[in-house]
């Protein structure tokens, strides 16, 4: 339900180039906004800088200039712990903590809100897992059950966005169409802001209202997904699109 | 009786044959060996005569003065060995320090000793050596947990817990990790090895039961300052890993 504005957002990393360390720019300049309630999705070769501007949003990571607003409050200001729960982030490799499922779904959580098994089997059908699940050792799932499992011990946390890093990058066709439909009914009945990372265009256009193509750490391209991935106007992400970017324009 | 400094000179002879299998055996260590005897030699003899001064003086500050030094060497050892060492070197030397000041204070309180200097100088000294084990250990794995459990320690972060919270298990496999030498010298003491106290007192004419009720306390000491500076070195080095908004930094 919250609104997202990224202000001319860099980042910088020391980056390690033979023994030297170099200072890179990963993020330059960006300026985004995601309305309430939107579905706005990212796209972008891989190295791009799309994972660290979740990150960033997660505060995991702190700008290095620029600013982040939720709902138009700096997100400095804001009690970063409680930031974290209600604009969760779901990571491209996702990992499991040891333990059975439930345990996983229940981590964070305060005793008070102890969450019952009822609420637990909620969240596995949401991602189209079994109830059974729960007793399930976490590390002996397929990566592609970790994915899932993974987006339902955040949905635990009931937040209010969803950063989502290529959420189904190791799923198979069928389980990819029902974690871009439970997208679409989160963002749709719990009205929920979603940031989507992919790297699969016709993922981008079934999915998003908007679009952002990010290369090289800057935003080169927004809009309508229908009509950006249709007609691009920036030459590198007309390239990127029909797959002819080469590594030294990355 | 050993000790005179005809003994000294003849036991050189073992060293002779070391360096002979050195040489022999073309390990090309001899240089390293001669040094080696010489620094050990230099060292130990200026250690004796300034203990031997502060046994004669008897004076408490010059005690205490002694006791940091030797804090301070230890925290330098156990720092050096961790990259950004000033801040291995003085988290190290704090948390030895505590472990060192709180054991002697409580043995001088509970009077299982007295303030002096022949009690209390080879007990800190012992103390020191330990929790300097402990320090560094510490120190080494906290970086590892760190290096090799990112992804883990990000995604509990991100799920909204603490920093303390997200290293639990990195904390506690720290500080076992640095209290098993202890642990395990608890274990086999006297047993495959005669500590250095119990066979100082054994040359020294004492009866092997009177040695073996000193060594009880020592190993009793031992493990109390060795869980304090494991658990202060542990949680300064951890809090060194992280801003104050809960972000891992490591490079
Ligand atoms: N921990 C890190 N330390 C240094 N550089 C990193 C780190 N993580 C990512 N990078 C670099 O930052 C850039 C952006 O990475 P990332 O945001 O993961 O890109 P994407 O998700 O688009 O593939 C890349 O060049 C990557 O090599
Ligand atoms: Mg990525």
């Amino acid at each position: 339900m919250f609104k997202i504005e990224l202000k001319k957002v860099t980042r910088k990393r020391a980056v390690k180039e033979g023994n030297n360390l170099k200072e890179m720019e990963v993020l330059k300049g960006v300026d985004l906004s995601v309305q309430p309630e939107e579905i706005c999705t990212i796209l972008g070769p891989s190295g791009s800088g799309k994972s660290t501007l979740l990150r960033l949003i997660n505060r995991l990571e702190e700008v290095s200039s620029g600013s982040i607003h939720l709902d138009g409050i700096d997100i400095k200001e804001l009690e970063v712990l409680n930031l974290r729960k209600k604009v969760s982030l779901v990571f491209q490799v996702p990992v499991m903590f040891d333990g059975k499922v439930e345990e996983n779904l229940r981590f964070g959580l305060k005793v008070s809100d102890e969450k019952s098994d009822e609420e637990m089997e909620k969240c596995l059908n949401l991602v189209s897992l079994d109830s059974n699940f729960l007793k399930r050792d976490s590390q002996e799932l397929s990566i592609g059950e970790r994915q899932r499992v993974s987006l339902a011990r955040t949905l635990m946390h009931k937040p209010e966005v969803l950063l989502l890093d290529e959420p189904t990058s190791a799923l198979d066709p069928t389980a990819t169409l029902q974690i871009e439909k439970l997208i679409k009914d989160l963002n749709q009945e719990l009205k929920l802001t979603i940031l989507f990372i992919t790297h699969n265009l016709s993922q981008a256009q079934r999915l998003g209202h908007r679009c952002v193509i990010l290369i090289a750490g800057e935003k080169v391209e927004e809009g309508d997904s229908q009509v950006v991935l249709q007609n691009p106007n920036n030459p590198l992400s007309q390239k990127f699109i029909r797959g002819e970017l080469v590594k030294e324009e990355k | 009786m050993i000790g005179g400094i005809k003994e000294v000179l003849l036991a050189l002879v073992l060293v002779a044959v070391s360096i002979g299998i050195s040489y022999f055996r073309k390990l090309d260590l001899e240089k390293d060996l001669l040094i080696g005897t010489l620094r050990s030699f230099v060292q130990l003899i200026a250690v004796g005569y300034a203990l031997e001064l502060v046994f004669d003086l008897n004076n408490l500050w010059l005690i205490l003065l002694v006791i940091l030094i030797m804090v301070l060497v230890g925290g330098q050892t156990a720092g050096s060995r961790t990259k950004g060492s000033l801040k291995g070197f003085t988290i190290s030397t704090f948390s030895i320090g505590v472990g060192t000041f709180f054991t002697l204070g409580a043995l001088l309180l509970l009077g299982v000793i007295t303030a002096d200097p022949k009690y209390v100088i080879p007990l800190a000294g012992m103390t020191i050596g330990n929790s300097t084990n402990a320090a560094a250990l510490a120190l080494e794995r906290m970086y590892s947990e760190m290096k090799n459990k990112k992804d883990q320690i990000e995604q509990a972060l991100s799920l909204g817990v603490t920093s303390t919270q997200a290293v639990e298990h990195s904390f506690k496999a720290t500080v076992r990790a640095a209290m098993i030498p202890t642990l395990n010298l608890m274990k086999i003491v006297g047993l495959v090895q005669l500590p250095g106290a119990m066979t100082g007192m054994i040359l020294a004419g004492a009866s092997p039961l009177q040695a073996v009720k000193l060594q009880i306390i020592v190993v009793y000491m031992l493990i109390c300052a060795v869980s304090i500076a494991a658990v202060i070195t542990s949680r300064l080095s951890q809090s060194t890993y992280f801003t104050k908004y809960h972000q891992l930094v490591i490079s």
